[in-house]
């Protein structure tokens, strides 16, 4: 078995929802680090994706009960002009991609997020997948947005034109109130003020997030004033 | 491209301006084909109505999640409804049973069900090459593949029910989906 074809059997399992463990762990990388920049690995997932549509059409039709479509009907709010529509999304990736390729995203090392790992540059992917998600919540962190799946229990921080802090200084995440504060980790947003974070805990285990500054490097004891928070 | 999957990107076209219209048009294709299929994964009325409702309401929140380069509207909103599916009943462990009872109701293949309701003339096509590319997979491929879509298990599940090693169980599926691939890609 060659090496694609290696890849293309675990994409067999991904678009059936069949991995689990370690084979999960690696659709997750292969999907990130290969598939996009493979022409034929591309192909085979969206003939799978087609494939695995179909099946669907294995099973017999049923009709569903009419108070579903009324149900759905009460819950259909009109649109506003969505906040991810695909002209945003890829204004978001161009920023992402330039600010990548100079490698401006700066999460502070020094005592800082990444030490603890619960703080971490998130997909750019797995943000807008997070976004359109029916069970999504998005709500004002500051000059940022929170947005929270609680289907998979993940949660974002994406923000552009976000200043950054005065010299010296960063912000830092927190979950909790300023009494009872629990420390998440430093950030910077990068420096035409993208922010792209995940914050590495279960959704629901965070609560209510603020952001303080704070100077760089400095141990995350008490918190100083509140610049964002969720409550807002 | 079919002429009912023309129909179906026009209005796909028109949902993301927020035509309801073009909402309960899709909904009157759908419904059926996603309400049978949730129901055939989760094997529980309530949950099925669930999955297909948050389906079609994230369809009708985010229209911009379909994107026409990657394939039919068709594939992409059965394969959103199968994924909520089986991740209800993982979830839900304690479905577990019923979802075993609803994956090993009669096979599939062999069944040939009138369909509990009317469907669009083109569904109807397609849903037949569907189960003649099912019925033309050998036995142990067409097994593996369905305790997996619509018994919504996992392949390590399935090679501990079989009792078959785990690398077997991944080369049966690649095979049965290679093989539905190049079948439905040739009618479709």
């Amino acid at each position: 078995m060659t090496d694609h074809e290696a890849i293309q059997e675990l994409l067999a399992g991904y678009v059936l929802r069949s991995l689990s463990g370690e084979d999960a762990a690696e659709a997750d990388r292969i999907l990130t680090d290969h598939v996009p920049g493979c022409d034929e690995c591309r192909a085979t997932l969206d003939a799978f994706q087609a494939v695995a549509g179909d099946l669907a059409l294995g099973a017999p039709a049923a009709a569903p009960p009419d108070t579903l479509r009324a149900r759905l009907r009460k819950e259909l709010e009109p649109r506003a002009p969505s906040r991810w529509n695909a002209g945003r999304i890829v204004a978001i990736a161009a920023s992402v991609v330039v600010v990548v390729g100079v490698g401006a995203v700066a999460l502070t090392r020094g005592g800082g997020g990444l030490a603890n790992g619960q703080l971490a540059r998130a997909d750019l992917q797995d943000v807008t997948k997070a976004a359109v998600m029916s069970d999504a919540t998005h709500q004002p962190l500051g000059q940022a947005t929170e947005i929270s799946a609680p289907a998979t229990e993940k949660l974002y921080i994406y923000g552009t034109g976000i200043p950054l802090p005065p010299t010296g200084n960063v912000y830092r995440l927190w979950a909790g109130s300023p009494d009872q504060p629990r420390y998440i980790g430093d950030f910077l947003p990068t420096d035409d003020g993208t922010l792209l974070l995940e914050v590495m805990l279960p959704a629901s285990s965070v609560g209510a997030l603020f952001v303080t500054v704070e100077p760089e490097g400095s141990a995350p004891g008490q918190p100083g004033d509140v610049v964002w928070d969720t409550a807002a | 491209m079919r002429d009912g999957d023309r129909e179906d990107l026009e209005l796909h076209r028109r949902l993301t301006s927020g035509d309801r219209a073009a909402f309960d048009e899709l909904y009157h294709r759908y419904a059926g084909p996603a309400y049978g299929l949730a129901l055939r994964v989760t094997g529980q009325q309530i949950l099925a109505q669930d999955v297909v409702h948050d389906a079609f309401l994230a369809l009708w929140r985010a229209p911009e999640a379909y994107d026409a380069a990657r394939g039919p509207f068709r594939t992409f909103f059965l394969a959103l409804v199968h994924h909520r599916a089986v991740d209800l009943v993982r979830r839900e462990s304690r479905l577990r049973a019923r979802s075993e009872r609803a994956a090993n109701l009669e096979p599939l293949v062999g069944e040939d069900p009138a369909d509990a309701i009317a469907e669009e003339s083109y569904l109807g096509v397609r849903r037949k090459e569907v189960r003649e590319a099912l019925a033309a997979l050998p036995p142990e491929q067409r097994q593996v593949l369905e305790m997996a879509y619509f018994g919504g298990k996992t392949q390590v599940q399935i090679s501990d029910e079989l009792g078959i090693p785990l690398g077997t169980v991944k080369t049966r599926t690649f095979a049965a989906m290679r093989k539905l691939r190049t079948a439905l890609e040739d009618t479709g």
